[in-house]
């Protein structure tokens, strides 16, 4: 758990970065903090490790003020991701991992076994261990970085927008590896981004800040999405914050319609006049065939239940109202196909049925 | 090897040591000036334009002036070490601090973040990422001392400069020629080693065309 306590910071030439910020960041959670170039959000991870010290307040972690003791202590105990990663180019890539295993005392040779490990958690063959940084593109890079901060076994991970130099495709790619490898690991992280999709997608407890590190709005990004405090905070959100509000609805309460369906995925007869689905021998829908007996793709599927195998557009949005509508506006038929998490047909998914579920508030 | 009445040899072991040991103590005394000067805009003010002037000082009047200053005999080999230990010093202060600047901040801050201390930052990530600039000014450095060196030959001080100033003495035109392109092989010599040695020290520079 970290904890901010009125954390202020004053800089030598006058600025306030952190006017007097009060969080907590709780245990094995992700918590990001958003907000506009200048809103202090760096500043405050940077307290938690010491590399600027408040003015005033206190940052506790797990209980003890970081103040107390040596910093360089503090920091081998406390991941940290940075901006473009931040390897250390003179240092092949297994041996930036082992850092902090080093540097916290173990010979060079567990060292380097346990950087082994992590590289393979974080989806990097053996092959890349004996390369120099810069013979890795900046998705690997970042995988690297991630890779280091874990070495260290620290339970706490700062992550200073760690995926912002990446491509777009890559940047999903990274935040996947990112929920994935924290399902697994539970670890307490403070992430920083500008990126209010990257917060809503990431965060278990979003913090928006505004210019001056002035708190606008602490809440899970739902909450975030659904009422936003102010103006601000409604405008940093951004405008179809309706629609990816979906993502966090549950769709518990969608019935699934009757479709009419035919047992060969190469078939080409359906029912006369409709939109039928063709099902493949494992009952998994395979495409449309049009009232014209014409084949179609099937669109995005709506996956039911979350805790599909990988995660992909279609299991992400599992569950939630996003994932029927999504299915239901991207289906030829005008209808969606509704799957179950091991892609068995289960139904349709009429628009009109998931509208309904929005009128006139679902949630509270 | 004996050529001209002297043992050759001796000549340009003689030169070799003069110029190699100033250039190696140099080294020593500029880095941390260097990294002073890195770490405080206020003692760059200072030592840069410092270390240049001193660069301007004529070699012949510092190595008359250093006896003076230090104590040292007018005739001993120390009065060329020192003066071309200045030199050095002027020469890569100003090369250490550039060195230090090039290496990245992403580097150092993510060096500070996972738990360096200040000693092991500057030997363990500071200092062998500034390698390749830090050559650069070593060899600079060097071909300066290996031809400076020969100045010391005018008070006494052997080297290969003694063929020159010996062969100007005796009218002597191929004596003169020797100490001349004997000077320059061994800088040039000297300056290969230089940039072997800052190869092998940064094996990473060259594997980005290497994938």
């Amino acid at each position: 758990m970290i904890e901010f306590r009125d954390v202020g910071k004053r800089f030598a030439d006058g600025t306030v970065g952190l006017e007097s910020l009060s969080l907590t960041a709780r245990e094995g959670e992700i918590t990001v903090l958003v907000g506009p170039s200048g809103c202090g959000k760096t500043t405050s991870l940077r307290t938690v490790n010491r590399m600027v010290e408040p003015t005033s307040g206190s940052v506790l972690l797990a209980g003890k003020d970081v103040a107390e003791g040596d910093p360089a202590l503090l920091r081998r105990g406390i991941g940290y991701v940075i901006q473009q990663a931040g390897l250390f180019p003179h240092r092949r890539v297994l041996d930036n991992v082992a850092t902090v295993p080093v540097l916290q005392g173990l010979p060079r040779k567990e060292a380097r076994a346990r950087a082994a490990e992590v590289l393979e958690r974080v989806g990097l063959d053996a092959t890349m261990a004996q390369r120099w940084p810069a013979q890795l593109s900046g998705g690997q890079q970042q995988r690297v970085g991630v890779a280091r901060a874990l070495a260290g076994d620290a339970p706490v991970l700062l992550m200073d927008e760690p995926f912002s130099a990446v491509d777009p495709v890559v940047r999903v790619e990274l935040q996947d590896e990112l929920l994935r490898l924290q399902a697994d690991l539970g670890k307490t992280i403070l992430f920083v981004t500008h990126d209010i999709d990257e917060a809503i997608r990431l965060g278990d407890r979003v913090a928006v800040l505004r210019v001056g590190g002035r708190l606008a709005q602490f809440a899970p990004p739902d909450e975030l999405l659904a009422h936003p405090a102010d103006e601000f905070v409604s405008g940093f959100v951004g405008r179809d914050r309706g629609y990816r509000r979906l993502g966090f609805v549950p769709a518990t309460a969608l019935h699934l319609t009757e479709l009419p369906t035919r047992a060969d995925a190469n078939g080409d007869s359906g029912v006369p006049g409709e939109w039928t689905v063709l099902l493949d021998g494992a009952e998994r829908p395979a495409a449309w065939l049009g009232p014209d007996g014409v084949r179609h793709e099937l669109g995005s599927v709506y996956v039911t239940e979350g805790g599909a195998e990988g995660v992909t557009a279609a299991s992400e949005a599992a569950g939630t109202l996003r994932g029927a509508l999504d299915a239901a506006l991207s289906s030829p038929a005008g209808r969606g196909v509704a799957v179950d998490r091991e892609g068995r047909f289960r139904g349709g998914v009429a628009p009109d049925d998931v509208l309904a579920l929005l009128r006139p508030d679902p949630v509270r | 090897m004996r050529a001209f009445g002297y043992d050759i040899d001796e000549l340009v072991i003689s030169h070799v040591l003069l110029a190699l040991v100033p250039v190696l103590v140099g080294l020593v005394v500029a880095v941390p000036l260097g990294w002073w000067a890195h770490r405080s805009p206020g003692a760059r003010r200072v030592l840069v334009p410092l270390s240049g002037a001193l660069y301007t000082i004529p070699s012949l009047a510092l190595i008359v002036f250093i006896p003076i200053l230090v104590g040292t005999p007018i005739l001993s080999p120390l009065n060329v070490g020192l003066t071309l230990v200045i030199y050095t010093v002027a020469l890569l202060v100003r090369s250490v601090a550039e060195a230090l600047d090039a290496v990245p901040v992403t580097v150092t801050t993510a060096a500070v973040a996972v738990g360096y201390r200040p000693t092991g930052l500057f030997l363990g990530v500071q200092l062998p990422l500034a390698v390749p600039v830090l050559t650069a000014g070593i060899r600079v450095a060097s071909v300066s001392a290996f031809s400076l060196v020969t100045v010391g030959a005018l008070v006494g001080v052997q080297s290969l400069g003694t063929l020159m100033t010996d062969g100007f003495q005796q009218a002597y035109p191929a004596m003169v020629a020797a100490g001349i392109i004997g000077s320059i092989v061994l800088a040039f010599v000297f300056d290969a080693l230089w940039l072997a040695l800052g190869r092998a020290l940064t094996p990473w520079v060259r594997a980005r065309t290497g994938v």
